[in-house]
């Protein structure tokens, strides 16, 4: 662990003893998660909008996928020279469908497949390395 | 509420800046040639509209605030007209349209001019461009980095996981709406393409490839409405507006738009189309099977194939079926954009309700020429925009 990692983002994710956890919150009267946090729930259902803390993390399976055969306009940062990579939509077993990142190569993916969350580089920059969250197929 | 009719309707053809068509008109000029064709039509004096319903569009026109009807009424004359601006991402014309009918409908105006112009920037459509870890679009973009249509490839790609379908059947999605765009003399594609040219096209975002999604192009749109009595000192045959309906997405709604959504066991990834052709179906009193044909937004070949099952038009898994048997063809028994369709105009973003309305009027006229859908007598319209609005239009003859 030569290099210094940081996210590219500050507040929104953090690595916690080699675990991703992604920080959203919950409203503690209907249970709907959020990520980012949200000042307040959303759910028109809900009369008693209550939010908390909630951290997200963990398991899920891989609804779809896409690729980027080409690089994203800013403010996407990537390390030259662009390599294609994949954009997995994932329902996790803690309740939200989330977009991210894929390790893996464009053909290895499968939809339905089993994936894990994990935070990873997303480009270099002053010596350091940007993380993101990502998903792993397992 | 009284019945409201379409008598007239004109459009600018569709194109891209800088080429024969289009060429640096502005959008000022477009909507000019589209307004005069549908008062021709309409034979209708610009005197005699009482107020109007423009889309807004933020990428042209408009002194910089999306006051694009204000722009029209000032290039055909100050007539101190009421000027409605709606701004709704790409539903705009959808929603000028519906206010123009629910201002005729409930007797405020008699006869009014709804509009849809657009001079599209070049390349993809740029996002928010907020630099903020508030803006979900910029951490969308710097945490992951989706491409526009990686958006739509998403789709496609759960699609072909759930009903097998192929890459040649959305190729041939495209195959077919060129075919139709031959016989439109509006259209800014009007060659024919084999299966061989879109499958040899290049990937834009795998699974879906350059000719299965559409462009952004430059373009206008008019239609003159009014009330069914005014209609008649016009022409004998008004085209019937049976219901316009405007609808936003519920919190429900399973497509991934932001960077996580709550997972609900709703199976509808498109709740404001879905919410905006229902609604229209109950308030017209007309079901999917009576309508004759859909011009629908087809900002890619997926929706074509997604859409009318969402709708209840065809059964969930049954779109690539009646597809490859031509039944989405002008002449099959569930014809889908026999304009051509977005693949084949390319997307002047707020003029596309308005352009369905025309097309929805050639139509049910019998004036499709070669595209025209055999004994047309109901048609359904519907639009999609940014931020979870949509809208659909019922038209009758
Ligand atoms: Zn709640």
């Amino acid at each position: 662990m030569s290099e210094e990692r940081v996210p590219c983002v500050e507040g929104l994710f953090s690595e916690e003893n080699g675990v991703a956890v992604l920080h959203g919150s919950k409203c503690s009267n209907c249970q709907t998660p959020y990520f980012p946090r949200s000042a307040a729930c959303h759910n028109p259902d809900c009369d008693d909008s209550n939010m908390e803390d909630f951290d997200f993390g963990g398991k899920g399976v891989l609804w779809s996928y896409s690729v980027a055969d080409f690089p994203p306009p800013p403010p996407h940062k990537f390390d030259q020279p662009f390599v294609p990579y994949v954009m997995g939509v994932v329902d996790l077993d803690c309740g939200l469908r989330l977009i991210a990142q894929m390790v893996e190569k464009p053909e290895e993916v499968k939809v339905d497949a089993q994936v894990q969350l994990i935070i990873d580089t997303l480009y270099h920059e002053d010596g350091k390395a940007l993380t993101t969250w990502k998903f792993k197929q397992i | 509420m009284r019945e409201v009719a379409v008598i007239g309707v004109g459009m600018h053809r569709f194109g891209k800046t800088g080429d024969d068509i289009v060429g640096t008109k502005s959008v000022g000029e477009l909507c000019r040639t589209a307004v005069d064709a549908a008062l021709k039509d309409a034979g209708v004096k610009w005197k005699q509209i009482q107020a109007v319903a423009a889309a807004s569009s933020r990428f042209s026109g408009g002194k910089g605030w999306g006051l694009n009807g204000n722009d029209v009424v000032e290039d055909l004359g100050s007539t101190g007209v009421p000027v409605y601006n709606m701004s709704a991402g790409c539903a705009a014309g959808g929603n000028a349209f519906n206010v123009g009918y629910s201002m005729v409908a409930g007797g405020v105006y008699d006869i009014m001019l709804v509009v849809g112009g657009e001079v599209m920037p070049k390349g993809m459509i740029q996002t928010s461009g907020v630099e903020e870890a508030t803006d979900p679009e910029f951490l969308r973009q710097r945490c992951i980095g989706m491409p526009g249509p990686s958006f739509w490839s998403t789709l496609a790609r759960r699609r072909m996981f759930e009903y097998g379908t192929t890459e040649e059947q959305f190729s041939q999605v495209a195959v077919k709406a060129r075919q139709c765009s031959v016989h439109n003399p509006n259209a800014r594609f009007q060659k024919a393409i084999s299966l061989e040219d879109v499958m040899n096209s290049p990937y834009v975002s795998n699974p879906l490839r350059l000719f299965q999604i559409c462009p952004v192009s430059n373009g206008a749109a008019a239609a003159i409405i009014c009330s069914a009595e005014v209609a008649r000192q016009f022409t004998s045959k008004p085209i019937t507006v049976a219901t316009s309906t405007v609808a936003t997405m519920t919190f429900d709604d399973m497509l991934p738009r932001g960077l996580a959504d709550p997972i609900t066991d709703c199976p509808n990834l498109h709740t404001e189309a879905q919410n905006a052709v229902t609604s229209a179906f109950e308030r017209s009193a007309i079901g999917p099977g009576d309508i004759s044909f859909t011009e629908l937004q087809d900002n890619t070949c997926y929706y074509e194939l997604a859409f009318p099952e969402e709708w209840g038009l065809c059964k969930p898994g049954e779109s690539e079926r009646l597809l490859m048997a031509g039944e989405t063809t002008p002449t099959g028994s569930m014809p889908i954009n026999p304009s051509g369709g977005f693949v084949s105009f390319g997307e002047a973003t707020t003029a596309m309700g308005v352009f369905q309305i025309a097309e929805l009027t050639w139509q049910l006229r019998g004036q499709a020429g070669g595209r025209q859908v055999p004994d047309a007598k109901v048609g359904l319209a519907q639009t999609l925009g940014l931020g979870g609005n949509a809208t659909a239009a019922i038209l009758k003859r």
